[in-house]
């Protein structure tokens, strides 16, 4: 939302100051929706909820590549910070706060829902579920490509991938989450580029111009 | 020479692919909207649960794992310390009391021994028979001590009879070891 109002204050000037002010009052309201929710209010927590929940479900759908997953988690990840609100001292923002509580909630649902050989022996990857049909690329029109072969990513690479180029986090956090040496998460983020890359270029996702005009 | 120009095909169409690959990451949507109306399950929820007093320390799952093994560990050390059984074997000429048979208090001690080990097993078993090495170091030092603690206490039955309090003591530490088994492989679930 901040990228957004960045981008309108470059291009419209009247429109970025009324953007700026918007934000201050949409901040100011998050603040208060945030002191009554810690005092028990549950009316301003749903407006917490509704502010952030599509942010947090997109979060959930693509580290768990399902949608009632991702529905679940997302709805546990609010009661989790139903919760945990008072333990948030504002010492960062509060959507960077409510992401690292999404992810944690998603990893332990992802923890809980492992089998004891993969969660001993690390055994998960065989590659992209590029043979299963049930993980094939989805006609959900709402979704994007990307989004589409994000989803049939091995799960290790897609979390990593997930993490670090959209949630912003960094190889050394990201290695602490998910419990491997910081290589691993670089390595995997590799991987997750290359298959990313070789799927969409198997799909035709280049579009024709972009071939003719590069021949 | 046609593969050569399907092979600078191929790298353009990486450094292509690349390109677009960075800009589809830039242009994901930061939102999604789920199908269904997930407020009302939230709500029932949280009616149901209260909110946490915020706390001064870090949450850490492991704290009662690590109170179990210390607490088993000072019982220990206190043991050795304070235990007047144990200084008044070392006295020459001391004479014992109530002295039972040393083969029972042995069968006795195998016996939790043996019981115990099948506890472990089964307990290891029914996750797999997962590997100590794969748990944290901090924890494997948890469990390291654990295990210490016990085979002292049971060599130490061995050669002092007749001691019902360090019998206690090498089941409480036993069921210790059993609990924070559990614990661990509950919790260090690898990804």
């Amino acid at each position: 939302m901040d990228s957004q109002i960045n981008k309108t204050t470059k291009v419209i000037d009247g429109k970025a100051l009324f953007s700026a002010s918007n934000r201050h009052t949409a901040d100011d309201s998050e603040q208060a929706w945030i002191a009554r929710a810690k005092q028990g209010s549950q009316s301003a927590f749903y407006q917490l909820y509704e502010k952030h929940h599509r942010q947090i479900y997109a979060l959930c759908w693509r580290m768990l590549a399902d949608k009632d997953s991702a529905e679940d988690v997302c709805q546990e990840v609010f009661v989790v910070l139903w919760q945990k609100i008072n333990n948030f001292r504002g010492e960062s923002k509060f959507s960077t706060w409510l992401h690292s509580v999404a992810t944690n909630v998603v990893l332990g649902h992802l923890r809980k829902h492992k089998n004891w050989i993969q969660r001993v022996f690390s055994i998960e990857d065989q590659g992209p579920n590029l043979a299963e049909p049930s993980v094939g690329l989805t006609d959900d029109s709402t979704l994007t490509i990307l989004d589409q072969h994000i989803a049939r990513l091995p799960e290790r690479a897609r979390l990593v991938f997930v993490l670090f180029a959209v949630e912003g986090y960094r190889h050394e956090e990201i290695s602490n989450m998910l419990k491997m040496a910081v290589g691993s998460s670089k390595s995997q983020y590799h991987r997750a580029r290359n298959l990313l890359k070789e799927s969409l270029t198997a799909s035709d996702f280049i579009s024709i111009d972009e071939e003719l005009n590069n021949e | 020479m046609s593969k050569h120009i399907s092979q600078e095909k191929l790298a353009l169409n990486n450094d292509v692919s690349e390109k677009v690959l960075a800009e589809q990451i830039a242009q994901l949507p930061n939102e999604m909207t789920p199908e269904r109306d997930l407020w009302s399950g939230i709500e029932r929820a949280i009616n149901d649960k209260s909110q946490e007093i915020p706390t001064q320390k870090k949450s850490n799952v492991f704290v009662p794992s690590a109170w179990a093994a210390s607490i088993a560990m000072v019982m220990l050390v206190s043991w050795f310390t304070f235990s007047p059984s144990i200084n008044e074997k070392n006295k020459p000429g001391l004479v014992k009391v109530q002295k039972e048979s040393p083969i029972t208090q042995r069968q006795l001690v195998d016996f939790m021994q043996k019981n115990f080990q099948q506890q472990k097993k089964t307990l290891l078993v029914s996750y797999g028979q997962p590997t100590v090495d794969k748990l944290p170091p901090a924890m494997q030092k948890e469990l390291k001590q654990l295990a210490d603690a016990r085979s002292s206490i049971r060599k130490a039955l061995l050669t002092d009879e007749n001691n019902a309090d360090l019998l206690n003591l090498l089941d409480f530490t036993q069921q210790q070891e059993l609990k924070l088994l559990q614990q661990l492989y509950r919790q260090y679930q690898v990804i």
